[in-house]
């Protein structure tokens, strides 16, 4: 990964998000994934492996708990690509 | 919002898939006649979609053994292992189990899913990590929340991306645990399982593998996928059920891990669960012993694994990458699949209908298992009721 920048980290997901969202629309920082974007568990899994490729990272399903808003994913993959 | 406002998203998506008085979810076999014959909605069928790869569920040792474990030791043990459900066969089993696989030490379980509950749930924990196969059966994944580890997934069967998650954990590999399956349910593809194993090694990791639906079909003695790909000595810890080749119900785990006996007393599947009837054990005893001395059973079952596969690939039918006994079709929509579904029972045949998130990858199936008890003739049938199927549906394209 060339930078850790969150504005790269976000630009990216976004078009990670734009391609798998089952409710295509406008994403900003505080759209959620699941109520604005139609994503459900499946969707999400199979969105995380391009993820992972993405960023070159592991993500761990447990953080998916915590998943809400685009903002809020963006700043996970912040923070495993800091801590790996 | 009440608490089963939640419930209307499955009426509204159970209305959409299923027109009036068709629930493929809901089929009630009305009388069994043997492992491959079936009454469904008063027509006798042909059972496809069983799992009971030996056909041992109508074995007259093993109906013997339970009725007269019946009459000596009653219905139930009402209780739990640790309390008072632990009769002598439950024991026996386990050593039986034990020597079957060259173990040191088994556990059974009162189902294959709670097995899995269990043993994962108690063997990981909180600061360990999970690696497992993305297509891992749904009792895996509800026992890797349950433990509190660090799940990761790699991509199904997939040898580079496992390998690139291991070395990622760098030293933490050595509390890292890798759960695969040796046959997976859905697709009936196998786990390359010899290369797990030594990328296991390689890294340092533990390795466990559920042999659901390979114990009593893969290997030479039955032992399934580990004894196939000759790495038993590199499985940490297997674990397996009694629902499938061995005719009954129950779940089990063997490792030669002496602290496998201490996950008795912890594991919350086992202890505060009741043990299986005493019956169910006398059977399973003896299906054990079918697996071992019938090496026959098995040459019959990929006999008609491969007519079938073979078969289906001639008509051309897209099936999972791997023969083996279970055979899945996959079909261009969840309209069609359930079609043909419906097809298929109307002509005196039943498969299973598997749709997402069941079947992995978004994929809507028909899924067929073969049986050691199915005959050429049976296998034809099926092959014959499929062919006319797919011509059904290209009438409708």
């Amino acid at each position: 990964m060339a930078t850790t920048q969150y504005d790269d980290i976000y630009r990216q997901v976004v078009e990670l998000l734009q391609e798998y969202a089952p409710k295509p629309g406008p994403i900003q920082e505080e759209t959620e994934l699941i109520n604005d974007l139609g994503f459900d568990s499946l969707r999400v899994m199979e969105m995380l492996h391009d993820v992972e490729d993405a960023f070159d990272i592991t993500y761990p399903l447990n953080s998916l708990s915590d998943l809400r808003t685009v903002k809020g994913f963006a700043e996970q993959i912040q923070h495993i690509i800091e801590t790996s | 919002m009440g608490i089963l406002d939640k419930l209307q998203t499955v009426a509204d998506t159970r209305k959409a898939l299923f027109p009036p008085g068709v629930d493929p979810l809901n089929i009630v076999i009305d009388e069994i006649y043997s492992a491959t014959e079936a009454s469904i909605g008063g027509h006798r069928v042909l059972l496809a979609g069983t799992n009971n790869y030996l056909g041992l569920t109508f074995d007259q040792h093993c109906i013997k053994a339970a009725q007269l474990s019946l009459e000596l030791e009653g219905t139930g043990t009402t209780g739990s292992r640790m309390a008072n459900g632990t009769f002598a066969g439950h024991r026996d089993l386990e050593k039986e189990l034990a020597g079957f696989y060259g173990c040191s030490n088994a556990i059974v379980f009162s189902t294959g899913f709670v097995a899995n509950l269990g043993v994962i749930s108690t063997l990981a924990g909180p600061g360990d990590i999970i690696v497992l196969d993305a297509d891992s059966h749904a009792s895996i994944y509800d026992a890797c929340k349950m433990s509190g580890a660090e799940m990761i997934r790699f991509r199904h069967n997939n040898l580079e991306d496992l390998e690139k998650k291991l070395k990622r954990l760098g030293s933490k590999t050595e509390k890292t645990l890798i759960i695969v399956e040796g046959i997976y349910s859905m697709l009936g593809d196998c786990a390359p399982l010899a290369e797990i194993a030594a990328l296991k090694k390689k890294y340092g990791a533990w390795l466990l593998v559920d042999e659901a639906h390979s114990v009593g079909v893969m290997g030479d003695h039955g032992r399934g996928m580990a004894e196939a790909a000759g790495v038993e000595e590199d499985v940490d810890f297997i674990v397996g059920t009694f629902s499938k080749s061995l005719g009954a119900i129950g779940g089990y785990c063997v490792s030669n891990h002496p602290e496998l006996d201490l996950v008795r007393y912890i594991c919350r599947s086992y202890v505060f669960t009741a043990s299986p009837s005493p019956s169910t054990i006398a059977s399973v005893r003896e299906a054990l012993r079918a697996i071992q001395s019938k090496p026959e059973l098995r040459t019959r079952l990929w006999d008609n694994a491969a007519l079938l596969y073979h078969g289906l690939k001639e008509l051309g039918f897209e099936l999972g990458p791997d023969l083996s006994p279970i055979v899945a079709i996959r079909a261009p929509s969840r309209e069609k699949t359930l079609f043909a579904w419906k097809a298929l029972l109307d002509k005196g045949i039943y498969v299973n209908l598997v749709f997402p998130p069941a079947a992995p990858a978004g994929m809507s199936l028909l899924r067929c298992s073969i049986s050691a008890a199915h005959t050429p003739e049976q296998i034809n049938f099926l092959l014959q009721a499929f062919a006319e199927i797919k011509a059904m549906m290209a009438e409708q394209e």
